[in-house]
């Protein structure tokens, strides 16, 4: 049946790009599982009665009693409406209109005529819309009908979560092939694999015509991408767990060997836990900037920046909410050995809107130059206190350029004794930060720094 | 995943709603015990100052979480037990490390990565007793939950600087 196999292929085109988006949905059903699970069992053959002769009015039929949408759909598709049948819009719309409100009205279909409807719909499918919608609305229906005649005739065989994999061409093959049984009665294995595969992906029957109904949407491409994911990957699953494992999956909840590994335990454990690793490793790339990274230790490296550039900025917000720019000094001075290679740039002390940058330590220089600034315009001897504070010292630019050229290798006693002329003190400890300050109100001062672009020279 | 996202459906209740009503509560309290004591502007009181805003930030930002993180867990672990010795403490992080180094990570020192894991454990509360893999999963959302704590901090001295 070429039809199908198309159909399938199409079906299968479009599985990419939602299977996240399908595994929330496996979650969410989940909850629902419990719930649905016993009301399956107490559900009343409501529609007695189909109409074989004309296969507009039995689709109607099987589709008019479908119940609406529950919520976890509606969330992914606010846009939708359940009212909106695309396949016979002339008959449907008047017999949707009741079924709205209620959710409990769910039906199981009869059983005596399944395969006559099952064969009944595969020849409208295949006969009558060129849409492949309208093919995999016919395989869910087909398939609810099974697995409400599988609950119904086998009690209740358990919900086995199956594996969200998106299968191989050999898959899609295999798919339509079982697609393609004639007789639902005589072939239980795949009618049950398919069961198992449908159920495992949907969580209960009163979603599936959730997925009908979304099918018949001619709107939405990706939508309809969605919502071909489950039933293409319930058709999917269903070979796949029949034929024993052979084919290489990727699932996420069961860990098979595959040809040609070694498949002893260790190996196994080793296998996952890497695997989990890596799973950890691309959620964190997405939360950390700069993340393009590909090295795995650089990666990491980076992770541990960004973490360490966080908390400094929670201290310096913390910090800020003090007040005060003289109570800023010692904090930052307490601070800044701990900024690392990336600083923030932090609004003044008085808690000026935060500037998110991840900056090299000329920013926490210029910080620390407003700061000073700030300072000098209240007292002169607060500033000299927070530079002393944060082992720094104010001198001209013409000295400034001189010791960077000329003390590079150099270390405690030549700067000293340069410095102390000055007024300005130098620093006790041995790393030294030579800081050029331009202050636009500092006129004459002990001081002569002159207005020009500031040059932090710093030596650690 | 999920009863983060039922959590964080209900508006009320998201971590960042309930992260800024309990700061904001307990910067009223730092509030109140600072009219009442003297207003000292020494390094030292303003570093004291300092650190209760950051603890009160940090617990409330742990409160906001729950006992629901391994980091969480730490830190309000860590608040609890401030009064008690050192001692106590480095004895159970040495436990810690023993047990996470039981718990099957014996390959850990040839990993790629295992310096900077040992930073990472450092820098993420109560890195110390989780293998890899649980650290790598703690480090993420604590930077998700480090992350809103500095949006909603910022504004709040937005807020409260006018």
């Amino acid at each position: 049946m070429q039809p199908c196999s198309r159909e399938m292929q199409g079906i299968n085109a479009l599985l990419n790009p939602p299977q996240i988006s399908l595994q929330d949905l496996h979650d969410q059903q989940q909850q629902q599982q419990s719930q649905i699970q016993s009301s399956n069992i107490h559900r009343q053959v409501q529609n007695s009665h189909f109409d074989p002769t004309s296969h507009d009015d039995f689709l109607e039929q099987m589709f008019s009693t479908i119940p609406p949408p529950s919520c976890s759909w509606s969330d992914l598709n606010p846009a939708k409406t359940p009212a909106a049948w695309d396949l016979n819009p002339r008959d449907l719309s008047d017999d949707t209109a009741p079924l709205n409100p209620d959710n409990n009205n769910n039906v199981a279909f009869q059983f005596d005529d399944s395969a006559n409807l099952a064969s009944k719909l595969r020849n409208h499918q295949i006969s009558g819309s060129a849409k492949s919608a309208a093919a995999a609305a016919a395989m869910m229906l087909q398939q609810q009908l099974l697995m409400s005649r599988g609950v119904a005739g086998a009690g209740d065989s358990g919900l086995i979560p199956m594996p969200l994999s998106l299968g191989s061409a050999d898959d899609n093959v295999d798919g339509s092939s079982s697609f393609k049984s004639p007789n639902l009665g005589a072939h239980d294995d795949s009618v049950q694999a398919l069961f198992n595969g449908f159920a495992g992906s949907m969580h209960g029957p009163s979603q599936t015509p959730n997925q009908t109904q979304h099918f018949h949407h001619s709107q939405g491409g990706p939508v309809q991408g969605q919502n071909y994911g489950s039933p293409g990957a319930a058709m999917n699953q269903a070979p796949a767990s029949g034929s024993a494992g052979s084919a290489p999956a990727q699932p996420r909840q069961r860990v098979r060997a595959r040809r040609g590994q070694a498949t002893d335990p260790h190996s196994i454990a080793e296998r996952l836990r890497r695997e989990r690793i890596a799973e950890r490793m691309k959620a964190l790339q997405e939360l950390v900037p700069n993340a393009n990274k590909t090295d795995k230790a650089s990666m990491l490296d980076e992770i541990i920046d960004y973490v360490k550039f966080l908390q400094l900025q929670v201290k310096v917000l913390s910090m800020s909410r003090l007040g005060g720019a003289a109570a800023v000094a010692p904090l930052v001075a307490d601070m800044s050995p701990e900024g690392g290679g990336d600083c923030i740039q932090a609004g003044g002390g008085n808690g000026g809107a935060q500037r998110n940058q991840t900056a090299s330590s000329n920013d926490t220089l210029m910080v620390t130059e407003h700061q000073v600034a700030k300072l000098m315009e209240e007292d002169m001897g607060s500033a000299m206190q927070y530079l002393q504070g944060k082992g720094l010292c104010l001198m001209p630019i013409s000295l400034a350029t001189v010791i960077s050229t000329a003390t590079c290798h150099s270390r405690n006693p030549t700067n000293r004794s340069v410095l102390q002329p000055n007024g300005g003190e130098g620093p006790s400890s041995p790393s030294m930060s030579v800081l050029t300050v331009q202050s636009a109100t500092l006129g004459n001062g002990t001081v002569d720094a002159s207005v020009k672009d500031s040059n932090s020279v710093s030596k650690t | 995943m999920n009863p983060r996202r039922s959590i964080s459906s209900n508006p009320a209740s998201t971590v960042k709603s309930r992260f800024t009503n309990g700061f904001l509560q307990a910067l009223l309290r730092i509030n109140r015990q600072r009219i009442t004591s003297t207003t000292a502007y020494t390094p030292r009181e303003i570093f004291r100052g300092y650190l209760r805003v950051k603890i009160a930030a940090d617990v409330s930002m742990a409160s906001a979480i729950g006992s629901r993180r391994a980091w969480s867990r730490a830190i309000l672990r860590k608040v609890r037990s401030h009064g008690r010795d050192g001692a106590q403490v480095r004895r159970m992080s040495f436990l810690a490390m023993r047990k996470r180094n039981l718990y099957g990570n014996i390959k850990c020192v040839e990993d790629a990565g295992f310096h900077q894991a040992n930073v990472l454990r450092k820098l993420v509360p109560g890195g110390e007793a989780m293998d890899m893999c649980c650290l790598l999963g703690e480090t993420a959302h604590y930077i998700k939950c480090l992350k809103t704590q500095v949006k909603v901090m910022g504004r709040i001295a937005e807020v409260f600087s006018t």
